[in-house]
This record gives structure tokens, sequence and C-alpha cells, in this order.
């Protein structure tokens, strides 16, 4: 590993690499090539050995395998660490749950310093610098690790900071993570596992999100949701109201303690826009709120405020766009 | 069976926040109060502890000197003693430092569970209880919709990508959970004064075995800049339009987006 090299979390699952792999592969490349160091990837979940050498089309120079079994992310730490361990510039992990233990254990074991999670990050006179959103939003900082840390700096990365590239035919090298020293997250087991019968969408992967909140009224009040998300080619989220009353599974919940997504489009529905909430969503590019309460709080931070019944606003906006995307 | 559950303080939801001329969080100017996904933790344990199925409940903190006052609180809810870690020398810790001294308080206090928050308010790295795990050489349980004990382990109900796995290790562990454990309780005026009662100590750097200098100046990173989120334009507003027009309207407004 060169001083200069951007290393980055990649999550496998059927041999198909997640978004935020093609995310962070196309940021590291970008990185990369500003610090004059190569992205490499770390591979990691079922079919990652299969999948990785993939990940040349947005630019990884590398692909290190950490294993394809299933078992809990952490139980990759010990091989993340013996990766690391070698140093780097920067670490790219995605701001989901897996991305952050597998983050956590190197900052920890490594003594690495931990920014995120950022939705800005650049290479500037040789090292990173991160730009977040903390304290709920008000306040954007800029930070560095401090001189003489060690490196690679942890980043996590928020879903759809880096747009992944398209078209590459690059191929990254392929090789194993060195043998890794025996650890306590080797003892970390699925002991059940209880999968839904119908899939659900990963909502850090969309780029339009329609979200529906107590105002929907029911599980049936999310069948007009679904019909504009799906017209706009996009997924359906929620308040944590919606997911406490059982009307959408929690993992479509979306805000301070479910998903924090970054979609080219937001629209929120019967949401009120509480501050939970608003820490899920507020770096959405564009932002609008379909609200019966013409003082709802989302109304101050939407680009645009529809206000009126969503019942009868959404069907009529499924329609129109329907009718636009067919012309 | 014993479980200790680490909080934080933190300045108050909306509270006015502001960072001093270093660049810190000016902890001393806001309103605060337990982290509210720490106090999801404390429910957690003291569930646990009512059912019987953990023995002793103590919370601890690192912060300044006034963070006394969100473990007396926690006391109020229920639990046995608490400890806070305050030193002048821990003032703008990041999450690494955090992390340390946690970890060495938690090694001389040596529960069979350490529990923690999923994330903190006001900064949301979620970063602290993987990295504590790390430094203790013990297995990590995250983001426990649930947590049970028993048999000489411990496990958590995850959110899986469709549904939800229940996650195992051998004790001890460190662990973190959800806003779905339940709702925190309230502190009845029994507990409150019973909490002023409960032992509280304060511990130094020192009495942890860590010095600043293990500590590098309390931070492997630096915050170069705080300022406020940039203006966004003011929002544009449709009402009391019939929803046609309603629709045509944001139609046209996605379009000259391109987002349509």
């Amino acid at each position: 590993m060169s001083a200069k090299d951007i290393l980055f979390l990649a999550e496998f699952s059927d041999g198909k690499p997640a978004r935020s792999a093609l995310e962070l592969a196309t940021g590291a490349a970008e990185l990369a090539s500003a610090s004059g160091g190569q992205a490499v990837a770390l591979a990691y979940g079922s079919g990652a050995s299969a999948g990785a050498a993939g990940l040349g089309a947005q630019g990884a120079s590398r692909a290190i395998v950490l294993g394809d079994e299933e078992r809990p992310a952490i139980g990759y730490a010990p091989a993340a660490i013996a990766v690391a361990r070698d140093g780097g510039l920067a670490f790219l992990a995605p701001a989901t749950p897996n991305g952050r233990d597998l983050a956590a254990a190197l900052v920890g074991s490594l003594d690495l310093p931990a920014f995120g999670p950022v939705r800005a990050v650049r290479v500037t006179d040789g090292t990173v610098e991160t730009e977040q959103a903390t304290l709920q939003g008000s306040v954007i900082t800029t930070a560095r690790p401090a001189d003489g840390a060690p490196a690679p700096a942890v980043i996590l990365v928020l879903a759809n900071t880096f747009t992944p590239a398209e078209g590459g035919s690059g191929s990254a090298d392929l090789s194993q993570a060195p043998a890794a020293e025996a650890s306590a997250f080797d003892s970390v087991t699925i002991a059940e596992s209880h999968p839904a019968e119908t899939s659900v969408v990963n909502l850090e992967e969309a780029t339009m999100i329609v979200a529906g909140g107590r105002g929907v009224g029911s599980e049936e009040g999310f069948g007009p949701l679904r019909e504009l998300a799906a017209a706009l080619g996009g997924a359906v989220g929620a308040s944590r109201a919606a997911a406490d009353a059982g009307w959408i599974p929690y993992q479509l919940q979306i805000g301070q303690t479910g998903k924090v997504v970054k979609p080219s489009l937001y629209i929120g529905a019967g949401i009120s826009g509480a501050i939970q909430h608003r820490v899920g969503m507020q770096t959405a590019e564009h932002v609008i709120a379909i609200n019966r309460d013409p003082d709802a709080p989302i109304g101050e931070f939407a680009d645009l405020f529809v206000v009126g019944d969503l019942f009868q606003i959404v069907p009529a906006l499924t329609e129109e766009i329907r009718r636009r995307k067919g012309a | 069976m014993k479980i200790v559950v680490c909080l934080k303080q933190v300045p108050a939801t909306g509270a006015d926040k502001r960072y001093t001329d270093d660049l810190r969080l000016d902890r001393a100017a806001a309103e605060t109060i337990i982290n509210p996904l720490d106090e999801y933790a404390i429910e957690q344990a003291l569930r646990l502890a009512d059912a019987g199925a953990v023995d002793g409940v103590t919370y601890l903190s690192m912060g300044p000197e006034q963070a006394a006052e969100a473990l007396r609180r926690a006391l109020a809810m229920g639990g046995d003693d608490a400890i806070l870690v305050t030193d002048p020398a821990l003032a703008g810790s990041d999450e690494w430092a955090t992390a340390k001294v946690l970890a060495a308080a938690l090694d001389k206090l040596a529960p069979d569970v350490a529990l923690m928050g999923m994330a903190s308010d006001d900064a949301r790295g979620s970063l602290v209880p993987g990295a504590v795990a790390a430094i203790r050489g013990l297995a990590l349980l995250s983001y426990g919709a649930e947590l049970q004990v028993g048999d000489g382990a411990a496990r958590v109900r995850r959110l899986s990508a469709t549904g939800f796995d229940w996650v195992s290790a051998p004790l001890p562990v460190v662990a973190s959970v959800t806003d779905q454990v339940g709702e925190p309780r309230y502190a009845s005026l029994k507990g409150i004064m019973a909490a002023k009662r409960k032992p509280l100590e304060t511990w130094s750097l020192a009495d942890i075995g860590l010095s600043s200098d293990a500590l590098r100046g309390a931070a492997l990173t630096r915050v170069t800049d705080a300022r406020p989120p940039e203006a966004k334009p003011p929002t544009e507003r449709i009402e009391n339009l019939p929803a046609a027009e309603a629709a045509t309207k944001i139609a046209d407004w996605l379009s000259t987006r391109k987002l349509i």
C-alpha cells in the first residue's frame, strides 16, 4: 500500500456490488487521481471473490478480498485491519450499520482518525479534508487529520455523495487479504435469520424517494405513494411514525435512527418534518413537501411546498408524470 | 451479571448551539440533556434488571463536571451507581479519544455487557461502540432492536436487508441498541429522591491509567472551519389549487430541474 492510496469498503451480495461500493469506487478513483495513488477495494460478502475485479469499471486499480462467507460484517474486521495496517491516505466506508461497524473496528484497533458521516471529501495539499453537517445540520464543519495522526483517515461517506461512473471497462487486480490475527470479532455469529417474505428495496440506493408519514394514515395509504415512486423510477420511504405504526417495514424508515439518504429528489407526503426525520434527508438535492397543514415545519426547509390533500395531489401527480413520460 | 450503560450529555435538540473561537462545541452555552438515543440503552438495561437477567446497572459518562447532572437523571430512572470520567485534558475529545477513555474505564469496571445508544445526537458518527470493542478486544453486537443475555452469551435482534437476524456472541461483549427497544421510562419523584443517595464517583485520566500523551491532545482530528449551512433559496409554495393544476405545476417544477 502506498501512503497515497485511497482504500474503500465494497460490500457484495450474491456476487453483486452494493450501490455504495460503486459510489465509493468512483469517489476513491477521483481522490486517488488527486493524491497520486491508487483506488483499492476491500471487498467482502457473498460473491465478493467473483465480483470484485469488476470494480475496475469505476476506477478501482486493485481489489483485496476480505472474505465471502455468510457472516456478520464485523466478522470481516480482522481482515480489514490486516490490510489497513499497511497504510494508505484514506479509508472510505459507507455510512451504513455494516460500514460503521467495520470503520469503528479500524479506528479502535489501529488508532486512526475518524470522520463523518461526511457529505464531501477532497484531497488538499496531500491530505484529506472532509465536510460534515453536525448538530442536526445547524453547523457545517470542515475537518482534517491532526498533524502527525496515523493513516489512513477513516471516513464515513453518506450515500449519493459520489455518482457511480458508468461504462468503464477496467478490471481491478484481485488479491486476498493477508492472514488476520485471531479476534473476538470472529465469535460474532448469526444465530437465527428471519428474512421477510417480500423483498425490501435498499433506500440508500434510491435516487428518487417518495416518503410518507403520519398523514398517510394507514398501510393502504401508502398505495398512492408507491404508484408515484414507480412512475418516478424511485422507492418509497417513511418517517418513524409510519414505521412505528406498522404501516411499513423499519428498513424503509428515514431519519436519525433509520436510513440517512441523499437522493436527487425527495418528496415528503403527510410528513411534518420533525428534526429527527430531517437529519435523515436534509442533504437531498431537491425536496418537495405535500402537506395539508400550511404551517408544517417541513415547509421551512422544502424547496417546494404544496399545501393540500396528499390523497388528491399524489395520484394527480402520478398521472401527470406518466403522461409526460409516455409522450 | 453486570451491565454498564455508557451515556453522553448533549445540547438539547433545538437548543441554541455555537462553536467557540477554537472550533469546539460550546458545551457551557447550551441547555443539556441525556443523548436521547442513550435513553434507549438505559431503558434496555433497566428492563433486563427488572426481569432479573442482570444484577447491577452502572452508568458511565465522559464529559465536563456538569455531565454529572446527566448521570443523576439516569440514576433517577433506575440503576445502582455511576462513574463520571472528567479531566481538563479531555476537552475537545473526538470519537477515537472518547472510545479510548471509555474503554479504559470499562477495563476497570469489567462488566459482562457494556451497552450504548446507537449514535449521539450531536455528531452521529456511531463509531464509539465498535471502537471500544476493538480497543478492549471484545465482540461487538450493534444496532440491536432488543438485547437478550443469558447462558454466558448475549444476542441482539438486528434489522437485516429484508427482515431481521439474531446476532450472538459469548460474554463479555460491547453492544449498542436502537430506539426500537421501547420507550424510555420517566423518572418518578421517588426515583429522583433515591438518585440523590446513589453513589456517583468521579474519575480522572490517571484513575483509569491513561495519560494525556497517550490521548495525543484528545483528538486525531482537527476541525478547521465551522460555519452555518448555505442559505437555501426561499421555499416556493403551491396553495389553493385544484389537484390537477397543482400536479401540472409540480411536474413543470420537476421538468425544469431535469428530474423527469
